[in-house]
């Protein structure tokens, strides 16, 4: 019988060697990961930014200059060569704090993010495919969590736990802050449901499981992706807002408890603005950051958004058009 | 008519939920929430004191869907007992003092901010391939998404700690009484620059964001480009014809938005030690008291859902098709 090629690789002639295939599509993966980039300000510096963040939290035992958790100098000192970004008012290095307070925060926020876009996922294709009774009830499951004020009511949840640590907040978090991204995941799905690819897999007797995971999924990455991002930047902040509400773990390092101790402190009043400022930008340059990339994600997924090069592209080429129909 | 009644009756159904969901909540909790109290007056209260106040706070003997239409009839007849914290006072009394001041601070700003982005959107989606359709939408991207506690941080070190322009503690001025004149209204206003502006400079992007998208899909319309083929300025095309049809998904989403503006109150008020229901549950938390804590949750969530009913409402108003 004949061998029908399907994909590309059975056409390449076997005397090329297997590596250079290879490094063939690594280049194609990142000409496709620069092309996300390029001409396109807000995801560079978004990018930038965000790697610069990750590396010194990955790094942050290699980094720091003390140890977070012992008194290595007086109180409220100034920042100085010895301390970066001067010390808290109990005498901890606010440099290291912010590097290993890194760690924890970004590892709450990021955990938190992923267990709830898998919630979403969950409830929004099975929502999304299945229809019918099962879709009225879980849609109706998602707009009671997405009606009642998330925030508040993790509060309350921190108030009768006591100070809760790191791991139940992140459990909390990923619990409670699902709803919205069920909400898109489900109106993309039930779009998808009816296009004809959908249909002649069904038609084909493809298994519920196969369509949902081949057919489906793959559609809704950048969906999925942008959720995800965006429930880090919420989560982050719900735990910076829990910390300087006391309500987290205040014995752990993290950004959010940085707050709360240079609150206590009443930093910002005795001058010592570095306690607080510090943990605060970095909270805003990574919430930036992430919300940049989110962006960038919105107009790959939807083109019609993109301004920049890509306008003026199309400006040329209609100035050329009208100059060839001699109307300039 | 339908969809009306509809809506209210989902609602009422959350609201339902909630209740039961703070019910369940001290009852699920490891240890007593009262025990804590009683520890604190270290065995000088009797077995019969002990029993009267259980009682006032709704755990009572009986079996637990007793206890449950008890704390039904409680809420509806708004008698929640008692605060831990300010003690003969009501939980009541106590909220009722707070929530004008957080429906204030989340509702005004949750307004102004869409006001805002909506023209911000407009504009920036018009004109998208110019400087400002450029720039303008990263640069509020960036800036909104810092957290809200981080925000009202920087507003309040730079305009109230170090230019010192700005008060920043408290809704009006202590000196004061409040009334209804030209003095009070002033200091309420300078009171509320602060926290309201750090919650509009969180909650802006979203609407400038939603715009954009609706204005996008709206200007690719045929009768866009018949509004300027006829000649009508570009004004008028933007406002007029793109931007009045583009509101109306947008409109979708402040349902969504209301819990946030409350959550983001809540957050800026500690910041601010703005008066409002964020500072009494913060005092509450640390006094631990949980009958004032669970009745602020269940405000808030009343709060919530009546702000999403009439959201509903506008909705109807604006787009009548979606009644029938």
């Amino acid at each position: 019988m004949k061998q029908i090629p399907i994909h590309g690789d059975a056409l390449v002639s076997p005397d090329k060697p297997k590596a250079n295939l290879i490094y063939k599509n690594l280049g194609s993966k990142l000409k496709a990961f620069w092309s996300f980039f390029e001409g396109n300000p807000p995801a560079l510096i978004g990018g930038f930014l965000l790697t610069l963040i990750m590396t010194m939290a990955v790094l942050a035992p290699v980094l720091a200059s003390h140890d977070p958790d012992r008194r290595v100098a007086r109180s409220h000192v100034e920042p100085s060569a010895k301390h970066f970004l001067g010390s808290t008012r109990s005498g901890r290095d606010v440099y290291s704090q912010l590097l290993f307070g890194a760690q924890k925060t970004l590892s709450v926020a990021l955990a938190a993010g992923a267990i709830a876009v898998f919630i979403a996922i969950g409830v929004g294709v099975t929502a999304g495919y299945m229809g019918g009774r099962v879709d009225s009830y879980l849609n109706f499951l998602t707009n009671v969590f997405l009606v009642f004020p998330q925030l508040p009511l993790l509060i309350v949840l921190a108030a009768f736990l006591g100070q809760v640590s790191s791991l139940v907040i992140t459990l909390l978090l990923g619990l409670t802050s699902w709803p919205w991204v069920a909400r898109v995941i489900r109106s993309q799905t039930l779009s998808l449901r009816h296009k004809e690819f959908v249909i002649s897999a069904e038609v084909m007797g493809e298994s519920r499981w196969r369509i949902i995971l081949v057919e489906i999924l793959p559609n809704l990455v950048s969906i999925v992706f942008g959720g995800f991002l965006g429930t880090t930047i919420y989560a982050m902040g719900a735990e910076a807002g829990l910390g300087i509400l006391g309500l987290g773990d205040s014995t752990e390092v993290s950004w959010g408890s940085m707050l709360y101790w240079a609150q206590t402190s009443s930093s910002l009043f005795t001058g010592a603005w570095w306690e607080m400022l510090a943990p605060a930008m970095a909270l805003a340059l990574t919430g930036g950051a992430l919300a940049l990339i989110n962006m960038s994600i919105d107009q790959m997924s939807n083109p019609k958004l993109k301004t920049g090069k890509h306008m003026k592209l199309w400006k040329k080429l209609k100035r050329e058009a009208d100059q060839r129909r001699g109307l300039v | 008519m339908h969809y009306i009644v509809r809506q209210l009756g989902f609602y009422l159904t959350a609201f339902l939920i909630a209740i039961s969901f703070n019910f369940m909540l001290p009852r699920l909790m490891p240890g007593d929430p009262l025990d804590a109290l009683f520890s604190a007056t270290q065995g000088r209260m009797d077995e019969t004191q002990m029993a009267a106040i259980r009682e006032m706070y709704g755990f009572m003997d009986g079996s637990i869907i007793e206890q449950y239409l008890a704390y039904l009839y409680s809420i509806i007849s708004l008698d929640l007992g008692p605060s831990v914290l300010m003690f003969p006072v009501s939980v009541t009394q106590v909220i009722g003092q707070a929530l004008p001041w957080t429906i204030f601070l989340a509702l005004g700003s949750l307004i102004v901010a869409l006001i805002i982005g909506i023209s911000i959107g407009t504009y920036a989606s018009y004109h998208r391939s110019g400087f400002f359709g450029q720039v303008v939408p990263p640069v509020l991207a960036f800036i909104s998404n810092f957290p809200y506690v981080v925000t009202a941080l920087i507003l309040f070190y730079i305009f109230g700690v170090q230019l010192d322009i700005l008060p920043i503690s408290y809704t009006y001025d202590p000196d004061l009484t409040p009334g209804f004149h030209w003095d009070f209204i002033l200091s309420v206003i300078k009171h509320a620059i602060l926290p309201m502006g750090s919650m509009i400079l969180v909650g802006v992007a979203t609407w400038v964001f939603n715009m954009r998208n609706a204005m996008i899909n709206v200007l690719g319309e045929d009768y866009i480009t018949m509004a300027e083929a006829k000649g009508l300025s570009s004004t008028r095309v933007m406002t007029r014809y793109a931007g009045r049809n583009a509101i109306l998904p947008v409109a979708t989403a402040i349902a969504m938005a209301i819990g946030f503006s409350f959550a983001g109150s809540i957050l800026t008020e500690v910041v601010f030690n703005y008066q409002g229901l964020g500072n009494v549950l913060l005092k509450g938390i640390v006094a631990r008291d949980y009958p004032l804590i669970q009745a602020i949750l269940l405000i808030l969530v009343v709060a919530v859902l009546t702000a999403n009913f009439i959201a509903d409402l506008v909705y109807v108003w604006l787009d009548p098709r979606i009644s029938k």
